[in-house]
C-alpha cells in the first residue's frame, strides 16, 4: 500500500536521525569506524570561544603560475605549526584567492598563536671560521627532517634534537668535519636568532645534532613546531582578527537556546489554536524538522564541508522555520478554500497540496538564490557563510517535510472516523457545504 | 475588502513611512561599523562608566573612539589606529589599561583597510546581483503566465516592493546610527539580503495566486487581483506571525550580538509582508492600466479592461 510505505519510508527518516541526534559517549559508535567527536554540532567561535585570524599573503614577488602552490604551501606550513599533532579543531583555509582564514577555537592566548604563525621561520646553518667571521653554508632548514623537544640530562635545560635528511646527512658530516678540523666553530640560526653557537667536538656522520640556549621548555616546544613545520613559502600579514572570550560565546548559546524554545513554542500554539489538528501535524512536521536539521549539521562533520554552527547560524535555522510552517500554511489555506467549495477532506488534501506546490517551490527557490549569493560574497566572513548554508539547508529540508511529512500523516489522520470532521480543522465556518467525508 | 480600489491610500502609507528614513540616509547615511571603515573593536565587561572607559582609551592616542552599551554591563569600544603603528601593541596597551581598573575584554576585533575595502564591495555587489538574479528567476517562473501582462513585469514590481523594504530597513538604521551611533556591519547586509529574499517570497505567493487565477477566470484584471490578494492573505498575515514571533523571541532574549541584526529582519520582514500585499500586487494594476493608456493611443488590442 502506498501509504504504508510512506509512513514506514519516513519512520525510518526519523529512526536514522534520532539516532544521530541522540548525545552519546564516545565508545557507541567506534566499532563501526565512525569517530564519535566528529558527530557533533560544530560550535562557531562565537558561540564557544576562540579567535578568528585572517591573513593576507604578499604574492607580489610570485609568478602567475605559482600563486596557488604558494598559498596552499602557506595554509600547509601554518597547519603545522598551530596543530602541529593534527588532533585540535583547528580549521585552515583559503579566503578569497590570496587570503588564509584560521579558525582557533577555544585558544587561551591569541597573541602566542599569532607570533608562532608568523615567524619566518628560516632556519641557516653557518660556518664561523677562527678569525670569527661567519661563512654561509649549503644547508638549511629543508635538510631538517625531523626536531624534537628533549631535557638535557645533565643541565636540566630544554634541548632540540634534530636529525637530517637521509640525503642530507652526508651533507652535515662533511661540514661538521670540516669545522672540527679547522677549530672553529657551527652557527645555526633561526629567522636570525642563535639556536647554536658553539664548536664542534667530533665529526656526526649520523645526521644528528642538538641544539640548546632556549629560555623555557615551552620556548623549546614552539621552536620545534617551527623546525618542523618548515618556512612560509611567502610573507604573511595580518589583517583581521576576531576573538570571543569562552564566556561569552557560553551566555550566547545559552540565550539562543531559550529564545529558540520560547520562538518554537509560540509557532506551535499559534498553529494548534489556528488550525487545530492540522496545526497538531504540522508541529509534528515542525520537530521532524529539527531533529533532520540537527541530524545534517552532526553529519556535515564527516565530510570535508562541516557546517559551524554560529550565532547568525542558529538565527537563518530559526528563519528557515518560519518558512517550514509557511509551507504547512499555503498548503492547509489551500484545503480550507478546497473543503469549503464543497470538496472532501481527501481531495481537499490532495488539491492543497498539488495548488500550493508552484508558490512553494518559487518562493523557495527565490530564497535559495539569496542564500547562493549570500555564501558567494559571504566577505571572507565564516559568520555570513555559516548563515548563508544554514538558511538553505533549512529551506531544503523544510520542503521535504512539509510535502512528505505533513502530507502523510494528513492522511493517516483521515483515514480514522474521529479526524475526518471538518470542524477538526476550522475548515467548516463559512458555509455548510462541506460535509464530513467518512473514511 | 478592497484592496487594490485604495492602492493610492497604502503607497501613500508607504512614502509616509519611508521617507524619514530615506531624508536621514541621504543627509547623513549609515554609520558603518569597522568591517567597512576598518579599525578595531574591544567588547568588554565590569565598570561601564562610558566616559571613564573612554577616558582610558583615549590615552592610548588612537582616533574615532566611540563608546557604546552592549547589553548588560557590556560596553562596545570601537577605534580607529590605521597608520599608528603596531595596532597588536596598541590593542594590548589599551587592554592591559583597562584591566588595571578591573575591566575585563570579553571580545575583540581587528579588520584592516584592505579587508573593509573588499567587505564593501562585496557588499554592494551581492545586493545588486542578488536583485538583478531574483527578477530573472521571477521572469523565468513566470514565463507562461496568460496575458495582460509580461512576465517581466512581474520581477519588475516584485523588486520595486523589495525597494520598499530594503529603503525602510536602511532608513531605520540610518535614523539609529545618527541618533544613538548604532553601526552596520556585514551582518547588517546579510539582514538586507535576507529581507530581500524573504519579500521575494512573499510577493511570489501573491503573484502565483494571480497567475493561477488568469487562467481560470475571466475578471477585470484589477478586481482578479484584488481576489488573488484576498485568497492569499490569510496566508501571508498567518507566516509573517510565525516568523515575527520567532525572531521577537530572539531579539528579547537571543543576546545582545544579533540584537540589531535581528531588528533589522523583524522590520524588513514586517515590511516585506506589508509590501507584497499593499504594494506589489496593486503595482502590477497601476503598470496595466498606464499600459493600456498607452496602447489606446497606438489602438492595440488584446488587453483586458479594468474597471474604473
Amino acid at each position: 500500500m502506498k501509504l504504508r510505505t510512506r509512513l514506514l519510508l519516513i519512520l525510518a527518516v526519523i529512526l536514522v536521525v534520532i539516532v544521530i541526534d541522540i548525545p552519546r559517549e564516545d565508545k557507541v559508535f567506534s566499532a563501526i569506524g565512525l569517530k564519535d567527536t566528529s558527530l557533533k554540532v560544530r560550535q562557531g567561535l562565537d558561540l564557544q570561544g576562540g579567535a578568528n585570524l585572517l591573513y593576507q599573503t604578499d604574492l607580489s614577488k610570485t609568478s602567475a603560475e605559482d600563486k596557488q602552490k604558494a598559498v596552499g604551501g602557506v595554509i600547509n606550513v601554518i597547519q603545522k605549526r598551530v596543530n602541529p599533532t593534527g588532533t585540535s579543531e583547528v580549521v585552515v583555509q583559503t579566503s578569497g584567492s590570496d587570503k588564509v582564514a584560521i579558525s582557533l577555537p577555544g585558544i587561551k592566548d591569541v597573541n602566542q598563536a599569532i607570533a608562532l604563525i608568523g615567524k619566518t621561520a628560516q632556519l641557516s646553518f653557518y660556518e664561523v671560521e677562527q678569525n670569527g667571521f661567519p661563512q654561509a653554508t649549503d644547508i638549511s632548514g629543508k635538510d631538517l627532517d625531523t626536531a624534537t623537544t628533549d631535557i638535557d640530562q645533565q643541565s636540566g635545560k630544554p634541548i632540540i634534537t634534530f636529525t637530517m635528511k637521509s640525503e642530507s646527512v652526508q651533507k652535515f658530516a662533511s661540514l661538521t668535519t670540516k669545522i672540527n678540523q679547522s677549530g672553529g666553530r657551527l652557527l645555526i640560526l633561526l629567522d636570525d636568532q642563535p639556536l647554536f653557537n658553539g664548536s664542534v667536538s667530533s665529526a656526526i656522520t649520523d645526521g644528528k645534532g642538538q641544539m640548546q640556549g632556549f629560555k623555557d621548555i615551552k620556548d623549546a616546544q614552539d621552536t620545534t613546531v617551527l623546525l618542523n613545520a618548515g618556512a612560509l613559502p611567502v610573507p604573511i600579514n595580518l589583517v583581521e582578527q576576531r576573538t570571543v572570550g569562552a564566556s561569552l560565546g557560553s551566555e550566547s548559546i545559552q540565550k539562543s537556546i531559550i529564545a529558540g524554545a520560547i520562538g518554537l513554542l509560540a509557532v506551535v500554539f499559534f498553529m494548534i489554536a489556528y488550525y487545530r489538528l492540522a496545526g497538531v501535524v504540522a508541529s509534528v512536521a515542525l520537530v521532524i524538522y529539527t531533529l533532520i536539521n540537527l541530524a545534517i549539521f552532526k553529519l556535515s562533520g564527516l565530510t570535508p564541508f562541516p557546517i559551524v554552527l554560529t550565532l547568525a547560524g542558529i538565527a537563518g535555522f530559526i528563519l528557515s522555520i518560519g518558512m517550514a510552517v509557511d509551507a504547512n500554511i499555503l498548503i492547509f489555506e489551500r484545503m480550507k478554500e478546497e473543503v469549503r467549495a464543497g470538496s472532501s477532506l481527501q481531495t481537499g488534501l490532495e488539491d492543497g497540496f498539488k495548488r500550493a506546490w508552484t508558490s512553494i517551490r518559487d518562493s523557495n527557490i527565490s530564497t535559495l538564490i539569496t542564500c547562493f549569493i549570500l555564501y558567494e560574497f559571504s566577505f571572507g566572513n565564516s559568520i555570513v557563510k555559516g548563515f548563508a548554508v544554514t538558511l538553505a539547508i533549512g529551506v531544503l529540508v523544510s520542503m521535504f517535510t512539509a510535502i512528505t511529512v505533513s502530507k502523510t500523516f494528513m492522511m493517516l489522520l483521515l483515514q480514522t472516523e474521529w479526524a475526518s470532521d471538518p470542524k477538526m480543522y476550522r475548515f467548516n465556518s463559512k458555509s455548510n457545504k462541506a460535509k464530513v467525508a467518512k473514511a | 475588502m478592497n484592496i487594490v480600489g485604495r492602492r493610492k491610500l497604502w503607497f501613500i502609507i508607504s512614502l509616509i513611512v519611508i521617507i524619514p528614513g530615506t531624508i536621514s540616509l541621504i543627509l547623513w547615511g549609515l554609520k558603518p561599523g569597522i568591517d567597512f571603515t576598518g579599525g578595531q573593536e574591544i567588547e568588554v565587561s565590569g565598570n561601564t562608566n562610558q566616559s571613564e572607559v573612554r577616558a582610558i582609551v583615549a590615552k592610548s592616542e588612537v582616533a574615532d573612539i566611540t563608546v557604546t552599551t552592549s547589553g548588560n554591563n557590556r560596553l562596545l569600544i570601537r577605534y580607529s589606529n590605521q597608520g599608528r603603528g603596531d595596532s597588536e601593541a596598541i590593542h594590548q596597551a589599551i587592554k592591559a589599561n583597562l584591566a588595571a581598573q578591573n575591566i575585563q575584554e570579553t571580545a575583540f576585533s581587528s579588520v584592516g583597510p584592505t579587508v573593509s575595502r573588499d567587505i564593501t564591495r562585496n557588499a554592494l555587489l551581492s545586493v545588486f546581483i542578488a536583485s538583478l538574479a531574483i527578477i530573472c528567476y521571477i521572469a523565468f517562473a513566470f514565463r507562461k503566465t496568460p496575458p495582460p501582462l509580461s512576465s517581466w513585469s512581474f520581477g519588475v514590481t516584485a523588486i520595486i516592493a523589495v525597494l520598499h523594504d530594503v529603503l525602510l530597513v536602511l532608513g531605520v538604521f540610518s535614523l539609529l546610527g545618527h541618533f544613538f551611533g548604532i553601526q552596520v556591519d556585514s551582518l547588517f547586509v546579510t539582514a538586507i539580503l535576507t529581507v530581500i529574499g524573504f519579500s521575494v517570497h512573499d510577493t511570489i505567493v501573491v503573484y502565483d495566486r494571480i497567475r493561477e487565477n488568469l487562467r481560470r477566470y475571466n475578471k477585470p484584471f484589477e478586481e482578479l487581483v484584488n481576489d488573488s490578494i484576498l485568497e492569499t492573505f490569510a496566508r501571508s498575515i498567518n507566516t509573517s506571525l510565525t516568523v515575527i514571533m520567532v525572531l521577537l523571541a530572539f531579539f528579547l532574549f537571543g543576546g545582545e550580538s544579533i540584537k540589531f541584526f535581528i531588528l533589522a529582519l523583524l522590520i524588513g520582514i514586517f515590511s516585506g509582508t506589508y509590501s507584497s500585499i499593499f504594494n506589489a500586487a496593486p503595482l502590477l494594476v497601476v503598470y496595466n492600466n498606464w499600459k493600456i493608456k498607452r496602447s489606446k493611443k497606438g489602438g492595440a488590442k488584446n488587453l483586458k479592461p479594468t474597471k474604473a
